[in-house]
Order: C-alpha cells, then structure tokens, then sequence
C-alpha cells in the first residue's frame, strides 16, 4: 500500500499518540508539554493541508475514487472506513487551523488552569479528526463520543461554579444527545443492516416500503441528536451559556464543535436523501430549511439581547448555525458552495472573537455590559454635563489600539459587511440562493427564499449593532481607561485568524472554485459511494496475503 | 498585474493610508505631506485619462476576483466617472492641506491620516467600480470610514452618537442595497455595470423591479441623507470640519445621487421611480431648507442646507427627463464647490472665533475680512445668485420644475416646492452671513479672532473662485467637462442644452427673482425671530435623532429581549424536555403518516420464568425512576436489580460475553455512584413539595411525556424485532472470525479486531471521562451541608463513645471483619481472574474489557474492605500512566501492521511453536487487548481514588472545623 495512504489515519492517530505520551509526562512539566502538544497540532496541520492537496487532486465529478481507508485490511463494507474528499479535508484544515490558534493563545496562562489540558486537547482534535474522515456510522458515534467527553474535560477547565453549573448542564444536554444517536443508528442498522454510509446510501432505496418509516424515523432521531450538537432552535438554549462559560481558548475550539453537527448533516443529507435517494430523496430538507431560519431569527434577538460580551459570541455561533442549516436545507448545489464559505468564514471569525472577547474584558470595568446598552437609552441626559468638548485627538493605548482594530475587524465579518470574508461569504450565499439555476436564468425566488436572504441580513444587521455598541463604550468611552496586559502570544492567534479571513476575501475565487467542487462531488454521492465500495485494486489485495 | 492608471487611482490612497501609520507619532507634516501628494497624484492621474473618456468612450481594467459568482474586480472610467474622480480627488487635496491647520498640534493625526486617505480610496472605488458589487463594496467602506472620521473625537458623546447613528442608517441602506443590487443581477444575469447598463427596459419590464427600485432607493437615499433618512447628517457634524466639507457635503453624501444618475438610464421613467424619488427629493428641498433656517449651529445650518441642495438633486432626477439629468449632475459639481468652501469657512470661523453658534457671532467681518467675502460669495452661490454656479443649475432646475413630465400632483407642485426652497434658501444663506460678519462684534469672543494663515484660506479662495469662474463663463470652463460627464449618462438621449447665463426674460428667471426677492423679504420680517428661536416652528417637537433613539432602543433591547425570553431558555429542564419532546415528533411524524406495522415473527418467549424476570426487570425501573428524587439510595439500588435483569436477559439468550461484561461494569457503576452519593445535596420531601394546579399540570405534563418516549421505544424496538432482519453485514463476521480473524469468540474478535477502531475510539472516551472526574473532583469542596458526618456514623460514634471499653470509631473499623479479611486476600486470586480472562478472551468469552473492570473490582474490594488512607497508602500503580501506557500500547499494535504496508489495526495471526509449551496461538490483536486492559484498570482506579479521597477531604474539613 502506497505509504500517502496512510495519511489518512494521521489526523486520529497523532492527536491519539500525542495525548497518550502526554500523560506519561509528570504534570508539572507544562513548558514540555505544552511544546509537545504545539508540535503536534503544528504537524496536524500540515497533514491536514496535505490532505487537502490530495482531495483537490482528484479529478472533478469522477467516478474513479474519493479516497478511502479500510481500517484492518477488511473489506469495505464490513471494515470501519475513512473517506477523504474535498468536504472533508477543508473540516479537517479549518478545525486544525482554529486549534493551533486556539492553542497558542492557551499558552499564555490557561493551559496551566488545570491538570491535563493538553491530553484532553489532543483527544478532543483526535474526536474531531475521526468525525470528519470516518465513513461507517458508528464509529462516527465513537467519535463523537471522543470530542463530547474531551470537550466535558475541557468545559470544565479552569473550574469555578458558573463554569462548572454550566459544564454540568451542558453534559446533560449532549448525554441526552448521544442517547438519541444511539437510538438512531440501532434502529437504522436494524431495517438497513448496514453501518457504512456508502453502504447505506446504497442500500436505502432498496429498503422495502413497508419499512421504509422506521428507516425514517430513526433517521429523524439521528437528525435530532445531530441538531442538538448544531445548535438548532428549538434545540440550541444550552450553547451561549456553555460557550461563554468555558474558557476562551476552549470556546474557540468548542465553535467548531457545532460545526461537526452541521458537517454531519450536511454529509448524511446529501448521501443518503440526495437525488438516487429514490422515494427518500429530499427528507428532512423543510426540516433544517425552516428550522435553520428560525434559528437565525432566534439568535439574531439573542445578539442584540446580549449584554455580555461572551453570550453574544455565543448567540453569534448559532447564527452561523442557523444559516448553514438552512442553506444545507436548500440543498442545492452553488447553496452548498456559499455555505461551505460561509462556514469556514464564520468559523474562523467566531473562533477569533472568543478569545478576543477576553483580552477585551480586561480592559473593562466591571458593570460595563449594562451600561452599554442603558446610556444607549439615556444617552442624552449624560451629554448635558459634557458641553464642553474637547477637540483634541485622544491617544489611543498601543495594546487597546489592536484591540480595537481586530474588535472592528471581527464586526464587520460578523455583519457580512467588506471587505472581509463575512461580505462575500455573504454574497456567495446570497446569489446563489437568488439564482437558484445559475446567474442569468429566470427562475423565480420562491417566498422562502426571501425570508431567508432577509433573515440573513437582518441577522448581519444585528450584529453590527450589537457590536457597535459594545465596541464604542469599550473603546470609545470607557470609565476609566485601563490599559489590559496582553501577552503577543494572545493576540497573535487573533489577528492570525483575521489575516485569514481576509486570505479569503482576496483568494475568494481559488476558495469558491474549491467549495464548488465540494459540493458538486457531495451532490453526486456516486464517487463517494464507488470510492469506498469498490477502492482502487492492487494494494489491498496485495496486503491481503499478509494474514 | 500590470499598473493601470485606474488601478492607481484607487490602490494610491489605500496604500498611502497604511504608510502613514509606520511614521513616528509626531509626524504631523510628514503625514499631511504624504496624504497631499497622494490626493495630487490621484487628481494627476484623473486628469491624465481624460483624453481616454472624452469622446463618449470608458477605461477598463479587470482582475478576476470571484468569477463564477460574477464578482470581477472591474474599475470602469467614463466622463461622468471622470468628473466625479476629479472632485473627489481635488477637494481632496485641499481639504488636506486645510486640515494641515485646522487639527490640532497635539492632535494624534496618523489615525485621522489613515481613516482620510482610506475614505478617498474607497470613494475613488464607488466611483470606479463597473461591478455592482464592487460598488457596493466601496459602499459600505466609505461608511465604515465615514463611522470612524465622524467618532474621531471619540471621548466626546455627541461624536460617538453622531457616528453610530450614522453608521446605522447608512449600514441599513448598505444592505438594502446589497439585496437590490442582487436582484438587479437576478433579472439582467450579470453584475457588470455595462451589461446592466444595456437591461433598462428588461429591468423595468421584469415584475421584480419595484422591489429592486425600492431597495436600491433605501441605499442611496439613506446615504444622501434624504428624507426620511435624513437626520444623521445634521449629527454627523460632531466629526472634525474636514470631515464635515469632504465627506458630509462634497463626496460621500453625493454616492447617493451618483448612485441613482448612474443607474438613471436604467431605473427612471416609472411612475414608481417618478413617486418615490420625487416625495424624497421634494419633501428633503423644503423640508432642509426649513430647518436649516433655524439652526443655531453653523455646521448644523450648513448640513441642512446640504439635505436641501441634494434634495434638489434628487428632485431633478426623479423627473425621468434628460435635461433634468443634466441639470442634477451640473447641481452635484457645483454643490459640492460653494459647500465644501462654506464648511471650511465655517471651520475658520470655529477655529478663530472659538464658537460657531449663531447667537454668539457677530461681526466678525472687521477682523477677518477676506474671510468673510469669501463666505459671502459661497453662501451667495448656495443662494443662487446669478453670475455664480450656483445660479445655473438652479434654474436648469426651475425650467425642468416647470415642465410637465407625468400627470400627477407632484409633478403639478414641484415648480411651488422649487421656488420654496429656493427663498428658504436665499433666507438662510443671508441670516448665515449677517449674524456672523455684519451687525456690532460681541463684548467678547472665547478667543480674539483674526484672519487665518494664508494656506488655511487657501482652499476656500480656490473654490470661490471657481464658483466665480464657473459662474460667469461657464461653457469655457465646465462646459467641455460637463458635457463628456452627461453624454456618458445619457448616451444617445443627451438633450440639447445650453450654459449661457443669460437664456432672456423667461419663467425661470421671474421664478428666480421672486425666490430672492421674498427670500430676503423673509429674512427682513422674521430675521430677529429666527435669531431667537429655540426650535424650528411647528415641527420643532419631531426630532428624527430622538425618534431614532426609541426606536433602536425599543428593537435592538426591548423587543430582543422580548423574543429572547419568550422563544428561549437559560434553564436546563425545559431544554431537556424540548429535546425529548423534538425527538418524540420526530420519530412519531414519519410513522404516523406511514402507518407503524409489525412483522410477521413474534417475540417467541412464553416461558413464564423469562416473563418473570422482565416483570421483576420493569418494575425496579419504574421504581427507580419514581424513587429518584427524593431517595437516591433507593433509586440505586433499584437500578443494580434492572442491571441484574439485563444481565441475566443476555445468559438466557447465550451472549455470555455481553453477560459477564455487563456484570462487573454493573458492580463497578455502582459502587462509584455510591462513593458519589454521600456529596450530593440533601433532599428533604417535605421541603420541595410544590402544590397548586399549575405545579400539578407540569408534573402530568412531564409524565406524558416520558410515558410517551419510553413506550414510543418499546414500540419501535418490538416493530423492528418482530420484522426479517435484513441482510446484514452480521453473517461476514461470523464467517471470518476464526477463519481470518483467528478467534472463536465472534465479539471479541470484533471488538479487537473487524472493529478495533470503535474500540479504541472508545477507551479513549473511557480514558477521557477518567481524566475529566479526576479534574472536577481535585478541585471538588464538599457542600456546607455534607460537611458534617452523616448520621449513621454519628450513631456508631456516640455508641463507641457512651461504651467505655470500646475506642471512639472502632465499630466502623470493625465492620465486617472478617469479610474483609477474605476481601484482602481475594486481591491475588482477582488479579489471576483478570489475566485469564484477558488470555482466554480470543476463543472464548472474556476479553480486555471484562478483565479491566474485573481488575477494578479487585481494587474497589480493597476500598471496602480496608478504608480508603489503608489502600492509598499501598498503591502502587500509577492510574494516569496506566491509562497512557495502555492508550499507546493499543494505538501503537495497530500502527504496527503499517511497517508491512498495511492498513492501520490489520491483525497478524498465526500459531507458534514455542519450546516446552508447543503449539501456541499467536494473535497481534492480543496485544491491543492488553491496552484495552491496561486503560480500562487505569481510568476505573483513577476514578476511583478520585472519589474515594473525598472522604479523606471531608475528615480534613470536618477536623478543621472542630479544632480551629
């Protein structure tokens, strides 16, 4: 077997490794293993970049092969696989990107907040990685069930009583979820009789009508344990306290935890309801449609409810939920494109803001939240001591400057407004969903549509008010000025993300020729399904003879 | 990419915004030196292209961008791009060389510089763009930069206000804008600005054009401040002077305008363009010249009459006529020169006088003389007296006004709204020059006053001048200029039209002398009333910026809150329940609309014994859950006896396996939640017991629905079980297991090896949840309430106490004594136990997993037996290594089948002669048993010690507190 074939297990087996050597190291030793987990994450990175090479390389709408792993040599239905394509990949580079970040800023004291940070870290990238590759359904629960317990530990991290009531009620919550995956995937397994994906998408056309309702419903127990994890109204009002609860480097890291719910229904959707879905094509689509619309209406009350800074962020993850779940409910291909751009974009600004957020407080007198919004209201009646203006230029503090600008920076992504990413994600989102057979066709815009191209600028809207408002009393008007200790190694990770997303603003094209054929290969199951179930010959039967 | 003069244009500011944040912070003329030359280089390099726009042709230059998305960075110059070019880019240049004297010295200009330069870029760019997206683009930019400019002074409040308020309206109007442009590329297919320019009729034919003309409409007016929108730009005027001539009268207050000559070929001559733009236009006319009658504020006065002139540029083309289109686009250029002059007069006044309230200057001619005749002559231009440019738009647009173009009563009225304005105009424009350079000076000024240096009059001199110039002798000046700008509007539809000053004794010019004439007369009857007035007359008590404040207070907290509350949560039990109840109606939907049928097989058990069993099974469940609240302990052990039914279930239906794992996981389970119990917060019934019918209605509620989970699941599990079971992937492990997988024991050779990665993805999650109660619990301090002893030991105490042969605690020590002595010694016999059922695992049941916890039990044994400080203080392993050594061990096995080119976790199986022994099975997947064991022993004993120390804990705290 070509030895680049292995990569593939590298995104699970590294962190595992990693993780595990970790514990064998005295806890007291935190530069090592801080160094070591840095390392790793770095590697992962590039392996994950690798990967994306190596999708990207395969010809566009081919049958030949998306790439696949059979674990044990067995053969692909039977053995548990990893499938690689382009989907895939740009999850695994986004969640490593958003890791080494979030890691990095970790470094600057939170990694020493409690005992194994970086093993419960390196699991938590490792239940992320399988998530991702993994194409047999039940090890996507394993996996699953490998990021939920990390992302538990890491919750908890730092301790405290509000940290810990909301780790507590956040396990709960996604117990309760898990609890219903399982149900999902028995009862799937016990009409379909198969665990693999590709397998399944095969065989659920097949499934005799007089069975196909319970194949529906436990897909649609499935879909709800998954809504749960995406954050999906009615299913979402645990996130932005757990978000605002964990420490800033988790919530970073935890932005992506919604994202392996919204992955996983995009993959499944698209697989096993897509077009050769026959009878089943289609279902659940109203579902994530509306349910991801109001979803954006929810959180779009909850950003500019917010007068904490954290549940703002919060509220702004499932805005970002909300929107890819609606566009994944469109289910249609240039859709799919924009949301996968979307997501990345709002992945990374989401990541970014949380630990913003906290090099922010620094700078804030406490109570601060709540007069943001009162001496909104009140404004006036504070101008009258103030006649005399001064109109003289303020310096600005170096370190509050930065802040300021990524501040402004993370508000317009927020917003979708330019010229970062949030804009022509936005637009990309936007003009597909109008020109639903390509630009130029006169096709009508159903009344859906128009709700949600409304929902998601109003949302966009929202968000810039709410983060004009607590940007100009942070920084414009503070009480007092404090100038808040922040280390590079904290801000650093920050811009990086920033510097990425205008990466993609100025690379939109290379990146939505990528996402393009993304979703072109996810609205053509064929080639996922002929690479896994028939993978190329030679090396697997050569390995064979091993036994 | 090649260096396009276009490009240059736009990159040139942008670029020289970032420079001008690496000079020093002192560098005040460094950075008014490089903001001038760029702002001169733009102009340079503007005027250079003329010869390329000049005859009804247009400069292109495109870079891909976005292209299968239709977004191209594409920069497009023909004569009206030109001529807007050239006033953005020359006002730019002497607004620089304004600010240069007007900031400050202490001022901290590089951020001012940057935020400038940035602006210019970005309003070069809307001019520029030939994408529609890229315009809307720069459009947002430049009020993302206005925002920033306007709050530059940002430790004042009127400032940040001005800015936010701003911001919203003009961000509002961004998006609205974003949607119209959309859908403008919706109907043409295209967001090129040639190819929508070619769809006019396409686009006023399709049925989407009034959404599109609406949204379109929002964006421009609300950024030209026109009415309804217009009250941010009098706020707007918190922001530096500069700012105010540059952006809020010259440049970026025109996008609007420019917006909607630019798409005139292609949206005007509706009835619904005619309505819209016209109310807008009209009602902003009258409406600003109104109130800025009424100001106070020198600045506010000027940006009133900066809603009123633009209104009239909106007036012109709403007409949908050619020469109204002509006569809007001259009004622009020759707004934008006696404007921005009067604002950097006004900023002389500020800067010198120290105030620019209205009441407080007076006669300010006799220090600052050549000042005050330049102000004279731009306000006379804002007038529209002849002989300045002013004059000729003016009546270009009373000879429009006059015009019939639609049937209706706007267009009946709009030669009254235009002769209105035009006095109000003439009124406030004499009361801005006699309150402020005639009548006797004040006692005092907050400073002396005196004439400017000569280089801060500069600019205001050249732009009078050119609205003398432009004024007197127009076709030689503007003429050429204005007329390339138009045509390229226009196209084929550029009207005959003439700039000549004087066109004879017609309507126009008697409409002009009667708005001059009663405009003065005005200022004569109400002049002093004017001075004195505290607001405007009879709508003086309508203020668009409290208005706003309600409203945005009522929406973005009120209302948010509102919906926050009443369609979310922060609690945890409705969150659950809405998880539940979601999953309930998810399950139930399809079935409902199918029908749930059952298959043909019975369940097949009719053995009494069996149906004993479950019974006994279901009842201690039920009874669990009832028990749960109030008795744990109860609930607990309730719970071990449904275990003991599963597990029993499992020997009954020969899985022998599933049975032995499931039993010692049911003794190690329940022994942690027992260590767990004793800190859990008392729970007293009497205390909690809620009455009322609403209480009651919750209760019945949450049984419903547990009812109806619990039997939905019973439901579906008997619907799948009573069916043919599919053809499943089940018979291919039976087939391989001991042919390939070299194992008798089909779960075992499963776990280990056909699906050994679950299993080590699930170790990890066992060895994860070890490591995550470690963390909680290290940090754990017991409840006040659970601090004390608990009552059993209180018992044992005072009975230990009140005998006197026995020592305080010795009943606890004593507690089963001799069981406990058989416990210890079963430790070695356990640990054999362990090993063979790892060893034997492959062929029979047993197996890494049952061994671990096997082995747990051992140690837990120890615990009970011994007391948790005895078995601490003979620890030797080491759980955490355990759980990392067995986690690598596992991982690393599987990574061995790699070295031959394998996949990750193919196992190797054979048999060995060993010497003595003999024939031996050999199985590579043994060896990622032994991690399993290895984790499972060391994330069950982490745990374990994890709880158990808090017993240790409490004693420490309970001691603490009885002997301080």
């Amino acid at each position: 077997m070509d030895w680049s074939r292995h990569l593939l297990i590298v995104p699970i087996l590294l962190p595992l490794v990693t993780g595990a050597a970790l514990l064998l190291i005295d806890e007291l030793r935190h530069s090592l293993k801080a160094l070591i987990n840095l390392a790793s994450t770095l590697m992962l990175l590039v392996v994950a970049l690798v990967l994306m090479r190596i999708a990207d390389g395969v010809p566009d709408g081919s049958e030949a092969l998306s790439l696949s792993y059979a674990m044990g040599n067995w053969p692909a239905p039977f053995a548990i696989v990893l499938v690689l394509d382009r989907l895939a990949a740009l999850m695994l580079v986004l969640a490593a990107v958003v890791a080494a970040a979030a890691l990095v800023f970790s470094l600057a004291r939170w990694h020493r907040a409690g005992p194994h940070f970086h093993t419960l870290f390196q699991f938590l990238l490792m239940g992320l990685g399988g998530a991702f590759l993994t194409g047999d359904l039940f090890n996507l629960f394993v996996f699953f069930e490998v990021t939920l317990a990390a992302s538990y530990g890491l919750l908890l991290h730092g301790s405290g009583a509000f940290r810990v009531r909301s780790g507590l009620h956040y396990i709960a919550i996604n117990l309760a979820a898990s609890l219903l995956f399982l149900v999902g995937v028995s009862l799937i397994y016990g009409v379909a009789g198969t665990l693999n994906m590709a397998d399944l998408a095969v065989r659920l056309p097949e499934v005799a009508p007089q069975d196909r309702m319970l194949l529906q419903a436990g897909a649609a127990i499935l879909g709800v344990a998954f809504l749960v994890k995406a954050g999906m109204w009615p299913l979402c009002f645990w996130l932005p306290s757990a978000y605002m609860a964990a420490s800033a480097p988790v919530a970073a890291v935890f932005v992506l935890l919604t994202k392996v719910g919204v992955y996983v229904l995009l993959r499944l959707t698209l697989l096993l309801f897509g077009s050769a879905a026959g009878e089943l094509t289609g279902f659940g689509g109203m579902v994530l449609l509306w349910g991801g619309m109001a979803t954006v209406a929810f959180a779009t009350a909850g950003v500019l409810a917010s007068q904490a800074m954290g549940r703002l962020a919060g509220y702004s993850v499932l805005i970002s939920s909300g929107t890819f779940l609606a566009a994944v409910g469109m289910g249609d291909t240039a859709v799919v494109s924009g949301a996968l751009f979307y997501l990345v974009s709002s992945t990374l600004t989401t990541a970014a803001l949380f630990m913003l957020i906290e090099l922010v407080e620094r700078a804030r007198e406490p109570g601060a939240d709540l007069l943001t919004v009162t001496m909104e209201a009140y404004g006036d009646e504070v101008d009258a001591e103030e006649d005399d203006e001064e109109e003289v230029g303020v310096i600005m503090p170096g370190a509050l400057a930065v802040l300021g600008v990524c501040f402004g920076c993370l508000a317009l992504l927020l917003a979708g407004l330019p010229p970062l990413s949030g804009f022509i994600a936005k637009f990309a989102l936007l003009t597909a969903m109008m020109n639903l057979d390509g630009l130029g066709s006169p096709t009508d815009i159903p009344a859906r549509t128009w709700v949600l191209v409304a929902l998601i600028i109003l949302s966009g809207l929202a968000a810039l008010v709410a983060m004009m408002r607590t940007g100009i009393r942070t920084f414009w008007a503070p009480l007092e000025v404090i100038v808040p200790r922040v280390l590079v190694v904290e801000v650093a990770p920050v811009m990086l993300l920033i510097g990425l997303c205008l990466a993609l603003t100025v690379q939109g094209g290379p990146m939505i020729r990528y996402t393009e054929a993304a979703a072109r290969s996810l609205h053509a199951p064929a080639s996922y399904i002929g690479g896994v179930l028939q993978p190329v010959a030679g090396p697997a039967e050569a390995g064979a003879v091993a036994r | 990419m090649e260096l396009s003069p276009l490009f240059l244009i736009l990159a040139l500011p942008f670029v020289a915004g970032l420079a001008v944040v690496l000079l020093p912070s002192d560098s005040r003329d460094p950075a008014t030196w490089l903001a001038g030359i760029t702002t001169l280089a733009c102009l340079v390099l503007t005027a250079i292209l003329y010869p390329s726009v000049a005859d009804g042709e247009s400069v292109r230059y495109q870079v891909e961008w976005v292209p299968s998305l239709g977004l191209d960075f594409t920069l497009r110059m023909d004569g009206f791009a030109w001529i807007f070019s050239m006033l953005v880019s020359g006002i730019g240049f002497l607004v620089v060389i304004y600010t240069r004297y007007y900031i400050s010295p202490e001022d901290p200009v590089r951020r001012f510089y940057l935020f400038f330069l940035a602006f210019t870029g970005s309003m070069l760019g809307v001019i520029l763009s030939g994408n529609l997206i890229l315009l809307v683009v720069f459009w947002e930019l430049t009020s993302i930069f206005s925002f920033l400019l306007i709050g530059y002074w940002h430790h004042n409040q009127a400032a940040r206000d001005g800015a936010r308020m701003a911001l919203t309206v003009t961000a509002i109007g961004g998006f609205a804008l974003l949607a119209g442009v959309l859908l403008v590329g919706h109907i043409v297919g295209s967001y090129d600005l040639e190819e929508v320019l070619k769809s006019g009729d396409l686009i006023r034919s399709h049925e989407l054009y009034v959404p599109t003309l609406v949204l379109i409409l929002l964006g421009a007016l609300t950024k030209s401040a026109q009415f309804p929108f217009h009250f941010w730009l009098p706020n707007a005027m918190a922001a530096p002077t500069p700012v105010s001539a540059f952006l809020h009268s010259a440049t970026m207050v025109k996008a609007g305008v420019f917006l909607m000559a630019r798409l005139w070929p292609v949206l005007s001559g509706t009835p619904e363009w005619f309505i819209i733009v016209g109310l807008a236009g009209m009602a902003s006319l009258v409406l600003g010249a109104y109130l800025a009658m009424f100001q106070q504020d020198l600045k506010g006065l000027l940006a009133y009459s900066t809603i009123s002139h633009l209104g009239l540029i909106t007036l012109l083309l709403s007409l949908g006529s050619p020469l109204g289109a002509v006569a809007a686009i001259f009004h622009m250029l020759n707004h934008a020169t006696f404007k921005a002059s009067l604002f950097m007069a006004a900023g002389i006044i500020d800067h010198e006088a120290g105030t620019r309230d209205l009441r407080r200057l007076s006669g300010l001619f006799r220090y600052m003389p050549i000042t005050g005749t330049l102000a004279t002559v731009a306000s006379a231009a804002m007038a529209g007296v002849p002989l300045l440019n002013g004059f000729l738009s003016k009546e270009m647009f009373f000879a429009e006004a006059v015009e019939t173009h639609a049937d209706s009563w706007l267009d009946t009225a709009a030669p009254y709204a235009a002769v209105l304005g035009s006095a109000l105009a003439v009124t406030y424009s004499i009361r801005l020059i006699h309150s402020i350079f005639l009548g006797a000076p004040p006692e005092s000024f907050p400073r002396e006053p005196h004439e400017p240096p000569f280089w801060m009059r500069f600019p205001v001199m050249f732009l009078v001048i050119a609205c003398l110039v432009v004024g007197i002798i127009p076709g030689l000046t503007i003429g050429p200029f204005l007329h390339t700008a138009v045509s390229s509007v226009l196209g084929a539809e550029t009207p005959q039209y003439s700039l000549a000053i004087w066109h004879g004794f017609n309507l126009p010019l008697v409409m002009s002398i009667v708005a001059l004439a009663s405009g003065a007369l005005l200022y004569l009857v109400a002049g002093d009333y004017l001075e004195r007035s505290e607001r405007p007359l009879l709508i003086g008590r309508i203020d668009g910026y409290r208005i706003f404040e309600l409203v945005m207070v009522a929406m973005s907290w009120r209302w948010a809150r509102l919906v926050e509350g009443i369609f979310g949560t922060r609690r945890l039990q409705p969150q659950l329940r809405l998880v539940v109840a979601t999953a309930i109606i998810a399950a139930a939907v399809p079935l409902f609309y199918a029908g749930l049928g059952f298959g043909q097989y019975g369940i097949g058990v009719t053995d009494p014994a069996f149906v004993g069993l479950w019974v006994v099974g279901m009842i201690c469940a039920v009874a669990a859950a009832y028990q749960a609240k109030f008795h744990r302990l109860a609930a607990l052990v309730l719970m071990g006896g449904t275990g003991l039914v599963t597990c029993m279930t499992f020997v009954w239906l020969s899985a022998p396996d599933l049975a032995a794992t499931q039993l010692v996981v049911e003794i190690v389970t329940t022994v942690l939640i027992l260590l767990g119990l004793r800190w859990l917060p008392k729970r007293t019934q009497t205390l909690a017991e809620p009455d009322g019918g609403l209480a009651r209605l919750r209760r019945f509620r949450d049984l419903a629905l547990a009812v109806m989970a619990g039997a939905g699941m019973a439901t579906i599990a008997y619907a799948v079980l009573t069916r043919a079971p599919p053809e499943s992937i089940a018979s291919f492990f039976v087939e391989k297991s001991y042919a390939e997988g070299g194992g008798r024991n089909i779960v075992n050779v499963i776990l280990v090896d056909f699906r050994g990665f679950d299993t080590l993805g699930e170790i990890t999650v066992l060895g994860i949840v070890a490591l995550t109660v470690f963390a909680l619990l290290r940090r754990f301090r017991p409840a006040p309430d659970t601090i004390e002893r608990p009552e059993q030991q209180r018992i044992q105490r005072s009975y230990d106490e009140a005998e006197p042969d026995r020592e305080p605690g010795a009943t606890a020590t004593d507690y089963l004594f001799v069981p406990s002595v058989i416990m210890q010694w079963m430790f070695p016999v356990i640990i054999v136990l362990a090993a063979y059922l790892l060893l034997r695992g492959h062929d029979a049941p047993g197996g890494g997993f049952a061994a671990g916890v096997a082995m747990a039990a051992g140690f837990i044994l120890q615990y009970m037996a011994a007391g948790t400080v005895w078995v601490e203080d003979r620890l030797r392993i080491l759980p955490v290594v355990w759980i990392g050594g067995g986690l690598l061990l596992a991982a690393l096995t599987g990574t061995a089948s790699m070295l031959f080119g394998d996949p990750f976790l193919t196992s190797y199986f054979r048999y060995a002669e060993l010497p003595l022994v003999g024939k031996v099975p050999l199985a590579s997947a043994a060896l990622f048993d032994l991690g399993v064991f290895g984790l499972v022993v060391g994330a069950t004993v982490l745990m374990l010690i994890a709880l158990a120390h808090q017993s240790i804990r409490r004693l420490r705290a309970a001691r603490i507190e009885e002997n301080p």
